[in-house]
């Protein structure tokens, strides 16, 4: 851990965090080692180079667990999900007796695509092109004139089944059939996350950008707090991104990061901060009857939602008082990045694009729970934009803004890689863990990018 | 100009940081032994010791003005501590807020009922010593447009039209009763500071309507303060001085 006082900073804050002791059979608190990763400069050629992003594809995308979309989307026979990964496109699709399976969205006769990418809900996949029709469960339920091919349909007049699987709310699946089980991939996250009961909260925003940056420089934008003071003034007088606490696991990581507070880098204010009002308002609480200082606020909420949840239809009961109120941030390699907090989840996935390593798709995904006895919202259309042509919100637009000119950047002859430091550790992490998925467990040479 | 603020004795109401600071600070570095009050108690000691150094009497204890006995006591103290009193700054402040009926509880309680109760703490002591000056801080909130309707904007105009019937009816006492209209103001950790940070736009906006370019300082506004508190203001009674770098746009006949 760094060391605050010799930071940018105007004060020395000791943050009141919760005793690991007292969070048995919750999300673990407990901080983990920092691995070694040594100071090493990130090469930048690994954003733009065509080879590596081949290389990415052969040997992280099509071999790893990914995210597919959300489990209450398909809750009946024929509902499916249409997702797109890179060059390949997925159907994952509730069957009859209520479990998923997952096919190459394509027709085995001409290669078209069977559906475009979304949701739906189809009693069979019929391609448009010359009506060949395939079962929810991926087999060939009709092949036109199929007496008219010497060598009959396809080997087992089926789609090749991909592995998927449904856990906390979320769908999943593999372009790599011999995929290690899920549950080993996604460790230890499953004890972090679950306590979070996805399942209790509704869509609120589903939109994808069109972004001009490489998949990874939006993956790193979200793995580290020292680009607040930059490009994001406005949170200091909303969250610490000086006492945050790292923790790098085998493959995942996460930061935690103390919200409702005042980030040591500003002078305490006597008033409260327009943002942490509203986080007292959404709480229940009057911030105008508030008679405690603004540095005893997010403790505070944190008491005041603990007393006052379950009366709201609200159940905190899995969470610890800290994530009463600030964000546990998860980084599930290798795209998808958690925002989770008490009343909602801010989700981003970030695909690349399918041939520039220039651009990539980044999908942000608001879940915000529904309180007990509270109808169930409607859910959001999905909305698709090209990078900068709607905004996103203040925060979101902040860091959007900046990642084509980083990619612009990356491409410097004077520019030889990222120039890394302790509060980036993140970063560090999710590269050494691409590393190993690229050049095999600790066989990246001096001379790979 | 010799202020004559040599050896006065001074309460300033919310003197550990902002105007309020540099009030005391002003009033200090003049010759004035100072009791002020802040909420915390930690912000009363940096600010006690921080102000020792310019060689006057410097006290301070925390209070909550909202708290009318614990507030009155503290007032008495702060007479006794002093033996007597010339001079009364009382700046504290609720703050503004729109959404909740109970601001307009704050801001009468803190920035109406905070300078009544401390006029009338003063009052007998003065009339006693028939010498005496009070100086009432409101806005230019109470002029102008900001914020949006608010109890802030509306309690702050309720000081200038008390501050004038003091004058009235204690002038014949010694007693000069003045009233100032500060301006924004910004200063680390106020709330111009915040709104730079957290509202750069609107910041920005009123930036612009600032022919200086800049908002005011805090010491700019207490200047103003500790003149018309200085018996180099004998003349002013009853005043309303706006010092806001010409920010607001209408003319003060």
């Amino acid at each position: 851990m760094w060391d605050t006082a010799r930071m940018d900073v105007k004060r020395v804050v000791d943050v009141i965090r919760v005793d690991p002791a007292d969070c048995k059979g919750g999300t673990p608190v407990e901080k983990a080692p920092d691995p070694e990763l040594g100071t090493d400069v990130i090469p930048a050629e690994r954003y733009y180079s065509e080879s590596f992003m081949k290389l990415e594809w052969e040997r992280v995308w099509t071999k790893v667990w990914l995210l597919g979309g959300r489990a209450d989307d398909i809750p009946n026979p024929g509902d499916y999900i249409c997702t797109d990964i890179g060059k390949e496109s997925v159907l994952i699709v509730r069957q009859h007796d209520g479990s998923i399976r997952c096919f190459p969205n394509v027709c085995l006769h001409r290669g078209n695509r069977l559906r475009p990418e979304g949701l739906g809900n189809a009693e069979q996949f019929r391609c448009m092109y010359h009506h060949w029709t395939y079962g929810l469960d991926g087999k060939i339920e009709r092949l036109p004139d199929l007496c008219t091919f010497p060598q009959g349909g396809p080997p087992g007049m089926t789609l090749p089944s991909l592995p998927c699987t449904e856990w906390n709310s979320f769908v999943w699946y593999s372009l790599n059939p011999e995929v290690e089980p899920f549950d080993d991939y996604i460790a230890p996250l499953k004890e972090h996350l679950e306590p979070y009961h996805p399942e209790r909260m509704a869509w609120k925003r589903d939109v994808t950008m069109e972004w001009d940056c490489n998949w990874k420089a939006s993956v790193d934008a979200f793995n580290e707090t020292y680009h607040v003071q930059g490009i994001h003034p406005q949170l200091l007088w909303y969250l610490d991104d000086v006492n945050v606490q790292i923790d790098c696991y085998e493959r995942h990581n996460r930061y935690l990061v103390p919200f409702a507070t005042i980030s040591p880098r500003v002078a305490m204010p006597s008033q409260i901060p327009p943002a942490i009002d509203e986080i007292m308002r959404n709480a229940g609480m009057d911030p105008a009857e508030y008679e405690g200082r603004v540095s005893d606020i997010r403790r505070d909420v944190q008491l005041f939602k603990r007393k006052h949840g379950a009366a709201q239809g609200k159940d905190y009961s899995a969470l610890n008082d800290d994530q009463l109120t600030d964000d546990y941030h998860y980084m599930i390699f290798p795209n998808v990045a958690l925002n989770v907090h008490a009343d909602d989840i801010l989700m981003f996935r970030q695909r690349p694009h399918a041939t520039d390593p220039n651009k990539m798709l980044y999908d942000v995904w608001v879940f915000e729970l529904v309180p007990q006895g509270e109808e169930w919202p409607e859910r959001p259309r999905h909305r698709r934009f090209k990078h900068g042509d709607r905004s996103i919100g203040q925060v979101l637009d902040q860091d959007a803004y900046n990642l084509p000119t980083v990619q612009l950047g990356m491409k410097s002859d004077s520019f030889p890689g990222l120039w890394i430091g302790e509060q980036e550790l993140r970063i560090r992490h999710f590269h050494k863990v691409l590393d190993d998925y690229i050049y095999g467990p600790g066989g990246k040479g001096p001379d790979d990018i | 100009m010799d202020l004559g603020l040599q050896g006065k004795k001074a309460i300033v109401v919310g003197g550990a940081r902002g105007i309020g600071y540099a009030v005391a600070e002003v009033l200090a570095r003049e010759g004035c032994d100072v009791a002020l009050s802040a909420r915390g108690e930690d912000s009363v000691k940096d600010a006690v010791a921080s102000l020792s150094r310019y060689g006057t009497k410097v006290v301070g204890k925390p209070v909550n003005v909202k708290r009318a006995e614990e507030y009155k006591a503290w007032l008495e103290w702060a007479i006794e501590e002093l033996d007597g009193v010339d001079v009364l700054i009382p700046l504290s402040s609720a703050g503004g807020g729109i959404g909740s009926e109970k601001y307009w509880y704050n801001a009468f309680e803190t920035d109406v009922m905070g300078p009544v109760r401390a006029v009338e703490a003063v009052i007998p002591k003065m009339t006693e010593q028939q010498r005496g000056a009070i100086v009432l801080v409101a806005s230019t909130a109470a002029l102008e447009a900001m914020g949006g309707p608010q109890a802030y904007n509306a309690m702050k105009t309720s000081l200038i039209t008390y501050g004038k019937q003091l004058a009235l009816a204690h002038g014949k006492d010694g007693i000069r009763v003045n009233v100032v209209s500060p301006g924004p103001v910004e200063f680390e950790g106020g709330n111009w500071d915040m709104i730079k940070g957290t509202m750069e736009k609107f910041y920005q906006s009123q930036l612009r309507q600032q022919p200086a370019g800049r908002l005011g300082r805090p010491e700019e506004i207490a200047k103003a303060i500790a003149f018309l508190a200085s018996d180099a203001a004998s003349w002013c009674n009853g005043s309303h001085l706006v010092v806001d770098g010409a920010f607001t746009n209408r003319t003060h006949f």
